[in-house]
């Protein structure tokens, strides 16, 4: 008698179990919609393969969220593309920061750009040289990354906005 | 006093999970590629789950601590617990010489059968609880009958 209401005991257990389980997941399902939504941080619910493949440092953000972005004000826009002498055209209000002037270009934005701050790196469609400067970026503290996918050609293709700059504006 | 044994485990339990879910909240980005490095969540479901996990870790953590639905909490946790015993063995099968991705996207531990002991002993805390006669003080007992 004692090992049946044991076993009863048990298997009560478990129903009860079973069941706070079910509606811990569902909880915590609302939880992370919500918060999914509320964020913004620019983590797309979609993985894109090919960041991964390549061990790119951070995600790659596709134009039209991107565009969603920059219209909000929230994420600095980064070139990082070499650039010669003359006019060049890039998205307003970018910052230039380039691998072989990189800790000069820190520099001169030091009062202007924070740790804290996030930002959406670009370049001319190149993903290894972005990724670079994205890694001696996150060497530095900064940790709030994305890659524009398609570098500058693809964000002009779809419209984005675009901003001309003579060869030596910084 | 088993009560009591109980109430501890819950809350050893439940300060685990919470804490490992405060930098993977903070970090998702990070996370998510701390999971892609164990090359098991296909790519369609690797930010869901980035997105996801921490935030069911700091739920049963709260649960458990406060003592509301804690069965259900040890018994997610168990099971979360045997699903990262499994990655980790399965890295270990595969030498991938990555970091665990446990309770630090940046860095952190590397897996190692060290990684297995302590998740036995976690394993083995979150069935106590679930399985308990008196689940121990809690704030359950204010919303039975």
């Amino acid at each position: 008698m004692d090992s049946g209401r044991g076993g009863a005991t048990v298997n009560n257990s478990w129903s009860i179990s079973f069941r706070e389980a079910g509606w811990l997941l569902l909880v915590s399902l609302a939880a992370t919609a919500i918060s999914w939504s509320l964020r913004g941080d620019g983590l797309a619910l979609r993985a894109d393969p090919i960041a991964y493949e390549l061990e790119l440092p951070a995600p790659l953000v596709d134009i039209k969220t991107a565009q969603v972005l920059y219209e909000e004000g929230e994420y600095l826009f980064v070139d990082t593309r070499v650039r010669g002498a003359g006019d060049f055209d890039t998205i307003p209000g970018a910052f230039f920061i380039r691998d072989l002037s990189f800790d000069d270009d820190l520099l001169e934005y030091f009062d202007f750009m924070t740790t804290q701050d996030s930002f959406i790196l670009f370049g001319d469609g190149d993903l290894f040289s972005v990724a670079n400067i994205a890694t001696r970026m996150q060497d530095r503290g900064y940790q709030n990354l994305l890659i524009l996918k398609g570098g500058l050609a693809a964000w002009q293709e779809s419209g984005g906005e675009i901003s001309r700059r003579s060869g030596g504006e910084s | 006093m088993m009560g009591l044994v109980i109430l501890l485990l819950r809350l050893v339990v439940g300060g685990v999970f919470i804490y490992a879910s405060l930098d993977k909240l903070a970090h998702p980005q990070a996370f998510a590629v701390a999971i892609s490095h164990y090359h098991i969540v296909p790519y369609p479901l690797l930010h869901l789950s980035a997105h996801l996990l921490p935030v069911v870790e700091l739920v049963i953590g709260a649960a458990l601590i406060l003592g509301l639905a804690q069965r259900g909490a040890a018994l997610i946790a168990g099971t979360l617990t045997v699903v990262f015993m499994a990655a980790i063995t399965s890295a270990l099968i595969r030498n991938l010489d990555i970091s665990c991705g446990c309770f630090n996207t940046d860095g952190g531990h590397a897996v190692g059968l060290d990684l297995l002991w302590r998740d036995g002993i976690l394993l083995l805390m979150c069935l106590a609880v679930m399985l308990a006669r008196d689940p121990g003080f809690g704030l359950q007992r204010f919303f039975r009958k």
